[in-house]
């Protein structure tokens, strides 16, 4: 009941806030103003999930899920789907002949569907075996060249007595701990385990710069939301 | 010290909040130095020649509009400010109304002409295929702009036949595109020049990128954003933001700190007490 109360009084603040920007002319009474305090109250009811689970928050999440459905529906529809594919038959100049070639993505994409019937499932198989087949194809060369290949190299610098030399040596024993930890064919034991240990270490090392970043990005969208609250809603800053 | 370890955590978002919007209304502003992996993306873009067509490629949405918005406007304000040319593609679906709203304030700022100056071919699915098309025919992967105007009938694009006759590729990026897309299928294939801006989780797994080479600078988070306003002596939401950032990380800091002595404080006179 308390919590009741307390978010319809939120309710109550965020509309006499409203109503003074607008009665004050801080914001204009236009669709640019409107779309601002829409922005600032989804904003808030979002962030009140922090104070506990409730049905701003919850009415908030659901907005949000469906706008950005049918926001990249229309992106996936008008220019590729009408645009690139149903104009292509639809929208012919005099004299100009249909791509038939874009008949055979769009049989595959079709067969995709087939997935949903109980019955027609089996033809998705065809569809499938064809991304899968393609995609290893492109994927696997391109990803030996860029991912080990291309990595070897910066990887075996020579060692000089410089702080540049130092980088590379940190670098290579990092490489070769987190390898040989990574190897599970011998027991980490020895001279094996006191290797895996060191890879340990850069890994334990690799995480926190991770999480460290992560936090850093966290706060940046925090930043993001607190500089549209006070500098485009309230005008504060 | 129990009582410390058992803090609600609406103490610590207060806390957390408190030390965001108090810099924020304050104005304070702290000194950026530039690091070495941003510094690198900008001198990219000062080896280029006026008239030379860069490519930038929008991979991100609204929900890391905070860290990658400012990172688009800083880079393409020094794009433009060395006369160079623009063209701008999406290769996310939320991004095409981000990547407008930035080309319409520099088109104003700069006083650019569409078609001449910069030209925004909008949204394409297929992620790397995209990008393999656009090696082989760029008037293939993309034969309108984001408008329906053909891409023959537009100065700028007119010639532009392969990601090889880009002189420099941008990609903005909030996903994997920077690591699983261009640089296995783009960079390392037609070999062009290729920087980056990331959201700052993505940044450490691109690092190694930036040793081998085939990365040739790049932009982690809004930190990167705000090196790249003081590279381009332009300070704008990226480094009044950073004030905010170093307040918060303290906070946070402090909190990580002081809950570390708390759990070991407790944890030894538990086994005290049992002893």
């Amino acid at each position: 009941m308390r919590d009741t109360h307390f978010l319809l009084g939120l309710l109550l603040l965020f509309a006499a806030v409203n109503i003074g920007l607008v009665a004050s002319g801080i914001l204009v009474a236009d669709w640019t103003g409107l779309g601002i305090i829409v922005a600032a109250g989804m904003t808030l009811a979002l962030y009140s999930f922090l104070y506990k689970d409730n049905p701003l928050f919850k009415f908030a999440e659901h907005v949000f899920v469906g706008v950005a459905a049918a926001y990249m529906f229309g992106q996936y529809w008008y220019p590729t789907l009408y645009g690139e594919l149903i104009a292509e038959w639809t929208d012919l100049g005099e004299g100009e002949t249909p791509n038939w070639w874009l008949l055979a993505p769009t049989v595959l994409g079709l067969l995709m569907l087939t997935r949903f019937s109980l019955r027609f499932g089996w033809l998705s198989r065809y569809a499938f075996a064809f991304f899968v087949g393609l995609g290893a194809g492109l994927t696997i060369p391109r990803y030996i060249s860029s991912f080990i290949l291309a990595q070897i190299e910066p990887t075996l610098q020579p060692l000089t007595w410089s702080l540049e030399g130092l980088n590379w040596l940190i670098v290579l024993v990092g490489v070769i701990g987190v390898l040989v930890y990574f190897f599970f064919s011998v027991e980490h034991t020895g001279a094996a385990g006191h290797i895996s240990k060191v890879g340990i270490w850069f890994l334990m090392i690799s995480f926190g710069a991770s999480f460290g970043y992560t936090i850093m990005a966290r706060v940046s969208l925090l930043i993001g939301r607190v500089t549209f609250l006070l500098e485009d809603w309230l005008h504060l800053m | 010290m129990h009582k410390l370890l058992a803090i609600d955590r609406r103490i610590i978002f207060t806390l957390v909040f408190i030390s965001v919007a108090g810099p924020l209304l304050a104005g304070i502003s702290l000194p950026i130095t530039p690091t070495k992996e941003v510094k690198a993306a900008y001198n990219q873009f000062e080896k280029l020649d006026a008239g030379d067509i860069v490519l930038v490629s929008f991979a991100y949405g609204a929900s890391t509009q905070p860290e990658m918005q400012p990172m688009a406007r800083a880079m393409l304000r020094h794009a433009f400010r060395r006369d160079l040319k623009v063209v701008a593609i999406c290769l996310w679906p939320e991004a095409p109304g981000l990547a407008q709203q930035v080309l319409e304030e520099m088109a104003a700022e700069f006083d650019l002409e569409y078609g001449v100056d910069y030209a925004f071919m909008g949204y394409k699915p297929g992620t790397f295929s995209v990008i393999l098309n656009m090696g082989q025919d760029f008037r293939s992967a993309f034969p309108q702009d984001q408008w329906g105007t053909d891409t023959g009938d537009l100065d700028l694009t007119r010639g532009l036949r392969s990601l090889r006759d880009f002189d420099l590729v941008l990609d903005l990026a909030a996903g994997d595109s920077i690591e699983f897309w261009w640089i296995p299928y783009g960079q390392e294939k037609y070999g062009f020049p290729f920087v980056a801006g990331c959201t700052a989780v993505m940044a450490p797994d691109l690092y190694p990128f930036l040793d081998s080479g085939q990365l040739g600078g790049l932009l982690g988070g809004l930190a990167g954003a705000a090196e790249y306003e003081t590279l381009i002596d332009n300070r704008g939401s990226a480094s009044m933001g950073m004030s905010a950032q170093s307040m918060a990380h303290l906070v946070i800091a402090v909190f990580v700190v002081i809950g570390n002595i708390a759990y070991f404080v407790a944890r030894r006179t538990s086994s005290e007490q049992k002893s």
